[in-house]
């Protein structure tokens, strides 16, 4: 047991992003519940943020504003680019919600299998 | 020649604001004026191309910053093609339906912010500015096919997003693994940086993961389940399935020979993806003769010939390489101008089934021919423009087990033409309405000929497009006169004796579908099995 916690303790947080996201894909492999789906796959988009995020950080690093020295702050790019990023998994998972509600008002299921059967119908 | 006009990210942005200025404007104005601004789109376009061709590749660093930090905006020989081909698309479409009745001011403006995306897409040179587009494209794209929410639309939308969700979570990941091992995002620098790597294998990950998603978005072999709900759902109008066929899909196919060449030091995937062409190709044309829809028909025929695409663009030779690129323009033609043409048909008929529509003809005769053409050019007849792209490819892929490939791609492509012409002959039930629209025969006719001038002008339009001049006498020489005559009447015998007797597989063929478990799960195996193929491969 002291071996798994001393390998868990020496990953980094860009190492258990990538994690992260191998769990959201397992999860919108198995589970037939369309809820689940939805947020593993918002998941999946939330450890792409993580890892990016996380690219040329440094323990001591602080935010990119004005008046922090220029050696200590951390890399701008990422923070620029996934405030972009979380914006558009925030719509992508609101709109997957919102056609969700759609298809079981319409359909009352909430299994993707069952979906498919009814749909024929 | 000096450069385009006006800047690159004016052009992008044209559509776009347009369409959201006319939104405040009274129901008579907007139209007039969304249709302006995509019509000024296609000029500025048109010069942006001439400007390109003749003169020199427009490159522009956004807000003025320096190279490497600036967002870059590139129109080159591969883009600004497509970039015309876009606009125009639109034009033609958006004037073809200008008086249906789906088309209301939320509609036409998202069919404008469609066309901005494709833009931005085409014109980006910043991995992450390609991101922001396709995620662009794609919640419009969502919101478009469901717009009449008739039947399962809300279903189909669904799934199209969150496959394609999927695969753009992979791309994120994909540019952030870039980004950590060359410090950059835009496209040629890190071409020239991830050729300075001292080791290749440390960039295989990342641009696995890229390439899957540009698969699923260019719908190769496992990953294609949303191209056919989102091009041929039922609620989707006419002229959404034409550009979704016609152009977004060649977004796909555009990034995939961009990053091809981007990714060109780390790996050598050529083989794979022209087995995989080969193999979408295949099952395209096999759920096209299964399907009864005539959009069905149409939608999986997509997937057939972005296979053929792709194959051109991989098998290696330069002839292959541009017949692939001028079949993009040519597959955009004729594919655009059947759907147009079905939306019209299954307006008038009131029904999608290819066994209830009989007669397309006599009832509306300028359909019938549009149709007619928009059939002879996909399926290579000679004098119309597929036969000159399928000749290229084929001349690159001589007297190799491609070629092979090829005729049976051909004669797929007529057997499941053959099915859908069948609608056209018979007698209709009903007595003919009098046409109504002037733009729609007109803008078929245009489509149509174009089709033919691709045909007859063959060589000297790729010449025009691309550059590069190679001869296309061959296409009309009496042996491939004789192979299409002689494919021809195979694909009539074995439709008539082959396959009207074996209703019952094509019943079950068209009743299988994949869930959404099952479909991540392909996503997951293509990368997989990309990522060993590259390691091996490196």
């Amino acid at each position: 047991m002291a071996s798994v916690a001393e390998f868990f303790s020496r990953l980094s947080l860009s190492d258990m992003a990538v994690g992260l996201f191998f769990i959201g894909l397992y999860g919108a492999m198995t589970q037939r519940n369309i809820i689940k789906t939805i947020m593993s796959v918002g998941i999946m988009d939330a450890a792409a943020i993580v890892f990016f995020v996380m690219i040329n950080f440094e323990p001591g690093h602080r935010s990119p504003v004005a008046g922090t020295p220029a050696d200590q702050m951390a890399d701008p790019i990422p923070q620029a680019l996934m405030i972009t990023a979380i914006v558009i998994g925030v719509s992508v998972v609101a709109m997957c919600l919102a056609m969700y509600m759609r298809v079981v008002f319409r359909y009352k299921t909430a299994d993707w299998n069952t979906l498919i059967r009814r749909l024929g119908d | 020649m000096n450069g385009p006009i006006i800047p690159l990210h004016v052009l992008v942005l044209l559509p776009v604001l347009t369409g959201a200025a006319a939104y405040v404007l009274p129901r008579r104005a907007y139209q007039g004026v969304m249709l302006t601004g995509s019509i000024a789109a296609a000029a500025f376009a048109l010069q942006l191309f001439i400007s390109v061709r003749w003169g020199s590749d427009a490159v522009q660093y956004v807000a003025g910053w320096p190279e490497v930090i600036a967002i870059q905006l590139t129109a080159d020989t591969y883009s600004a093609p497509l970039v015309l081909l876009t606009a125009l698309f639109f034009s033609c479409t958006f004037l073809f339906s200008t008086m249906a009745g789906y088309m209301d001011k939320t509609f036409m403006f998202l069919f404008l912010m469609l066309e901005s995306a494709l833009f931005a897409i085409f014109l980006s040179g910043d991995l992450f500015n390609i991101y922001v587009a396709m995620e662009l494209a794609m919640i419009t794209i969502a919101i478009l096919i469901m717009y009449k929410q008739e039947k399962q639309a809300v279903y189909d939308a669904m799934l199209y997003i969150m496959m394609n969700f999927i695969a753009m979570a992979f791309f994120m990941l994909g540019i952030a693994y870039i980004y950590r091992l060359t410090g950059v995002l835009d496209l040629q620098v890190i071409s020239r940086r991830l050729a300075e790597l001292e080791d290749p294998r440390a960039a295989v990950v990342p641009y696995a993961m890229i390439m899957t998603a540009v698969a699923v978005k260019s719908a190769l072999l496992p990953l294609f389940s949303w191209l056919p709900r989102a091009h041929g759902a039922p609620s989707a109008p006419g002229i959404i399935s034409a550009v979704l066929s016609g152009v977004q899909v060649k977004a796909g196919v555009y990034l995939l020979v961009r990053l091809h060449q981007v990714f060109a030091p780390v790996a050598d995937t050529r083989l794979f993806f022209l087995i995989l062409g080969f193999l979408t190709a295949a099952a395209g044309f096999l759920l096209a003769i299964a399907q009864k829809d005539i959009k069905l028909i149409l939608a999986y025929h997509t997937i057939s010939q972005v296979g053929l695409i792709v194959m051109g663009l991989n098998l290696g030779t330069e002839e292959a390489f541009w017949g692939g690129m001028y079949h993009m323009i040519n597959h955009a033609l004729f594919k655009g101008l059947l759907f147009l043409s079905a939306g019209v048909i299954i307006e008038d008929y009131g029904t999608r089934s290819y066994a209830e529509i009989r007669g397309v003809f006599t009832r509306m005769p300028v359909i019938g021919i549009a149709t007619i053409a928009g059939v002879l050019g996909i399926t290579g007849a000679p004098f119309f423009n597929g036969s000159i792209s399928k000749y290229f490819i084929q001349l690159g892929a001589q007297g190799s087990l491609g070629e092979l490939g090829l005729y049976l791609i051909n004669f797929g492509t007529i057997l499941s033409f053959v099915k859908y012409s069948t609608i056209l002959f018979g007698t209709p039930e009903t007595e003919p309405k009098p046409s109504r629209d002037p733009f729609v025969a007109g803008i078929s006719l245009v489509f149509g000929a174009a089709i033919l001038a691709g045909g007859i002008f063959g060589s000297q339009a790729v010449a025009l497009i691309y550059g590069p001049s190679y001869s296309a006498a061959g296409a009309l020489s009496g042996e491939k006169i004789l192979i299409f005559a002689a494919t021809l009447a195979l694909g009539i015998a074995v439709y008539r004796f082959g396959v009207q007797r074996i209703g019952d597989f094509l019943a079950a063929v068209r009743g299988f579908k994949f869930s959404f478990n099952q479909i991540t799960v392909f996503i997951s195996l293509f990368f997989v099995l990309l990522l060993g193929f590259s390691y091996a491969s490196v």
